[in-house]
């Protein structure tokens, strides 16, 4: 699994750039996220995915990895020591098929 | 003439900062020796402008839209980005910019066929650039940093042939444009091997990792571009690896010196093979 498969046309990508971007809507992501997700115009398999922690039918739409990496993180956590480990644990058994 | 006074490939994984604890004590000696060497001889080199190539990472530009080199052009670099701060876990830092080199890389590079971007506005930094300014305290250098942010990670991106053409270019306009007597430090960051985001995340290619560092000292440019392909890369880690392009285009600029290794560090809570190199120029 790797870049081949990347799709740059994908809404979501947007999605994680602003949440980088905009604490406002990181902090609303976490409270309303459906209402977020509403204002990007994800195709439907991108966003059932999203919803569903799906990183796997994620990236095999074409979702680059690095970004999925930090969408991980806004969902589990970003500090080094603790949230970004489960994010990390989370996206790995997504990807392999563990869960 | 301006020259090249220092040369170097340096890693920027944010766990070298903020998991540093959770190192062994050799691993710690390891990332402790290289930055310490590396520090030292920037410091030696009494640079007066810092030119630091490092992976975006996707941070200041969206991907519909994604320059292959970005120019910070800003009079003042400020970092880690908010987000960015409890991911790295290094404290913030000040480096000065220089709008004036910024210009001259900016137009000297146009004219030799390279295609760069710039932004006078500040950029964002995530590890790329924070990792390396606070762990070489380039805040406390008092010299300007001129950062180009680079594409290794959106397909399609400059491959090695490009980065290193890039970077003879950026030797040619370094010598040229920029003051006589200015005394110029490059930066690669980026590397090792890693797979941010993939199934592999946690998966360092210490063969791969061994044979690039070894490429680095050996001088060999040939071989490095005949054998340092995106595939190459790629295997070693997809997504991340490629960052390593940063170091090649520092290789184009100064040509085939023989360069020192401090060592190699591989620590699964790292999440990346730690390593650096730092280029002979008097050889």
């Amino acid at each position: 699994m790797g870049l081949e498969k990347f799709d740059p046309t994908l809404a979501g990508h947007d999605l994680v750039q602003d949440l980088k971007w905009d604490p406002a809507l990181r902090a609303e992501f976490k409270d309303n996220e459906r209402a977020v997700l509403d204002r990007y115009p994800l195709r439907p398999e991108e966003r059932r995915a999203i919803e569903e922690r799906d990183f796997r039918t994620l990236y095999d739409i074409g979702f680059h990895p690095y970004l999925g990496g930090q969408l991980s993180r806004f969902i589990y956590g970003n500090d080094a020591a603790r949230g970004a480990l489960i994010a990390n644990k989370k996206l790995i058994a997504s990807l392999t098929g563990q869960k | 003439m301006a020259e090249i006074v220092f040369a170097a490939g340096i890693p920027h994984a944010p766990a070298i900062v903020g998991l540093f604890d959770k190192a062994t004590p050799e691993q710690q000696k390891v990332v402790r020796h290289t930055y310490a060497g590396l520090s030292g001889g920037l410091r030696r080199a009494r640079p007066d402008l810092i030119i630091a190539f490092a992976n975006d990472h996707m941070t200041n530009s969206r991907i519909i839209a994604y320059p292959d080199f970005l120019i910070g052009m800003a009079a003042e670099h400020t970092g880690p980005h908010e987000w960015f701060k409890p991911w790295i876990g290094c404290r913030d830092y000040v480096v000065k910019g220089s709008p004036e080199a910024a210009e001259v890389l900016f137009r000297g590079m146009s004219r030799r066929g390279v295609r760069m971007f710039g932004s006078r506005q500040p950029l964002k930094f995530d590890d790329n650039i924070s990792v390396p300014s606070v762990l070489l305290e380039l805040d406390t250098l008092g010299v300007p940093l001129v950062p180009v942010m680079q594409n290794c990670t959106v397909p399609p991106f400059p491959d090695q042939h490009r980065c290193y053409e890039v970077g003879q270019k950026l030797s040619d306009l370094i010598r040229h444009d920029f003051p006589a007597e200015m005394r110029v430090a490059l930066i690669g960051s980026g590397g090792l091997s890693h797979e941010p985001g993939g199934a592999r995340y946690l998966f360092i290619d210490e063969a791969f990792d061994r044979w690039f560092i070894d490429l680095c000292v050996a001088a060999d440019h040939k071989r490095m571009l005949r054998e340092l392909t995106i595939e190459k890369m790629e295997a070693a880690g997809s997504g991340g690896t490629a960052e390593l392009l940063a170091w090649v285009v520092v290789m184009g600029a100064i040509g085939e010196k023989p360069g020192q290794s401090f060592g190699y560090a591989i620590c699964s809570d790292f999440r990346c093979g730690i390593g650096a190199v730092a280029w002979n120029l008097a050889a």
